[in-house]
């Protein structure tokens, strides 16, 4: 493989129920051209645990991660699903963007499109990022909904444990936790949606490495997945 | 509901310090502008919830412009038990000179004699429908000009529908992805291989004479009655 190739990590996170489908590139001229070089797919339990590493042609353009993860694993657990992409430059110019969609069977709620987190961790030194950028955060409405919010988190660090900080804002009360990451684990952290009668109005992630995150809302009652974004970096 | 705040300013010193101000200006589906907030936050971490008011055509987009970085923007919905919720950035709003939009007034009118746009901008989009969801599109027209888009639906290899739509300066049409394809058909499909309850993946093409750019919009069993997600497009 040529090393003059760009690459992107990213990742996301698979939970049993949900048709859950992600483009392995975003734009697709007619002649389909645009294609990545290659494409290593990984799925990790919560333990760090390497599951599967189930073969995909980079020439598809939908995976179906439904599909892959139950013909991979007989897990009924979430699974953390990182994709290792390579690609031309000349082609992807900004990078060939992964978005996805979920909808979790017989549920009522809407489907969600989202994109698919780009670390750019693992491999900074391919990747040319030169800042850091682990500095995240995210912005909730304050009204008294019934949903319930956290964080996934998932470490893509090869050899060293990860250590984060998440600050929770109520009013002026700034309610912090420390998360540490084994490498490859990763993890669901609660965000109590009331504290001391005053709402969560916003979430901070401070990290000595980038994480794989996504900031969550879960229907009360099913679970079922109403929010997935990512959160906002700052500094890259 | 637009939710609005400014954190990133804390990383940019020519921002540091509030109050900072904006403005909100919503566009009706036809790009009137009907509605006009004025916007403040005293801090770089306050947050301001802004409700919209209903508006003609039953959709349409805002811009925010002032002291805000271009961050930090969330657009939500809510059935009032719970909220879905997309982010935005910044965006740009074309302004065509008079001659230029003179040019592209005539190579439009003579490409839509044959159900056709002048393609200056293309946008590739996958979406999705099953039995149990359906994907709207929101198309907005950022430019001072009327934009013919043309949106090409693709299944299976092939062209299964199109349509040319007309938007005019900063208007917005919301398509309805299963008017251009037989949903039951597809959803038989993929009953058959032994996926009743997925979805089948559609691309779509789209193509306008002028700047334009979309949000996904999700719907669950009800459609556009039932709770709706939005994402934007980057």
């Amino acid at each position: 493989m040529s090393s003059s190739l760009s690459a992107l990590l990213s990742g996301t996170f698979y939970e049993p129920g949900y048709d859950h489908r992600v483009e392995i590139i975003h734009q697709r001229d007619a002649g389909a051209h645009r294609r990545l070089e290659s494409l290593d797919v990984a799925l990790y339990d919560k333990d760090g645990a390497l599951l599967a590493t189930p073969a995909v042609d980079p020439g598809l353009e939908i995976l179906d991660l439904g599909a892959l993860v139950r013909s991979a694993t007989d897990t009924r657990e979430r699974v953390m699903v990182v994709l290792d992409a390579r690609y031309d430059e000349a082609i992807f110019p900004y990078r060939p963007h992964h978005y996805a969609y979920f909808h979790r069977a017989g549920s009522t709620a809407a489907p969600l499109y989202y994109a698919v987190n780009a670390t750019l961790g693992g491999v900074p030194d391919r990747v040319g990022a030169t800042n850091i950028n682990n500095f995240e955060t995210y912005v909730f409405r304050q009204g008294p909904f019934a949903e319930t919010y956290s964080l996934l988190l998932g470490c893509l660090a090869r050899f060293v444990p990860v250590q984060a900080q998440v600050f929770a804002y109520y009013g002026s009360k700034r309610v912090a936790r420390d998360v540490t990451l084994a490498p490859k684990c990763h993890a669901e952290i609660p965000l109590p949606a009331e504290d001391g009668g005053e709402r969560l109005a916003r979430v901070e992630v401070k990290a000595l490495f980038r994480l794989l995150s996504y900031v969550v809302g879960r229907r009360a009652g099913t679970g079922d997945l109403v929010l997935f974004d990512h959160l906002f970096t700052y500094a890259k | 509901m637009l939710v609005l705040s400014n954190v990133k300013a804390r990383f940019k010193p020519e921002y540091a310090s509030g109050p900072f101000h904006a403005s909100v200006v919503q566009y009706d589906a036809q790009g009137a502008p009907a509605h006009v907030y004025a916007v403040s936050l005293q801090t770089s971490t306050d947050s301001v919830e802004l409700p919209l008011k209903p508006a003609a055509g039953g959709w349409g987009f805002v811009t925010v412009s002032g002291d805000f970085a271009q961050s930090d923007l969330y657009v939500t919905l809510s059935d009032g038990r719970d909220y879905t919720a997309t982010h935005g950035r910044g965006e740009f709003v074309e302004e065509y000179p008079p001659l230029t939009r003179l040019l592209l007034a005539a190579a439009r009118g003579a490409a839509s004699l044959v159900g056709r746009t002048v393609p200056v901008f293309t946008r590739n989009q996958y979406v999705f429908v099953g039995p149990e969801s359906r994907s709207h599109v929101l198309l907005m027209n950022l430019s001072n000009v009327t934009n013919s888009i043309r949106v090409v639906l693709g299944a299976d290899g092939r062209v299964a529908g199109s349509r040319l739509l007309r938007l005019p300066p900063m208007g917005s049409h919301l398509l309805d992805v299963a008017t251009l394809v037989d949903v039951a058909t597809l959803v038989d499909v993929a009953s058959l291989a032994g996926r009743p309850s997925d979805s089948a993946a559609l691309r779509l093409r789209l193509e306008g004479n002028a700047w334009f750019n979309l949000y996904l919009v999700g719907a669950g069993p009800l459609d556009l009655a039932g709770p709706l997600s939005l994402m934007h497009v980057k």
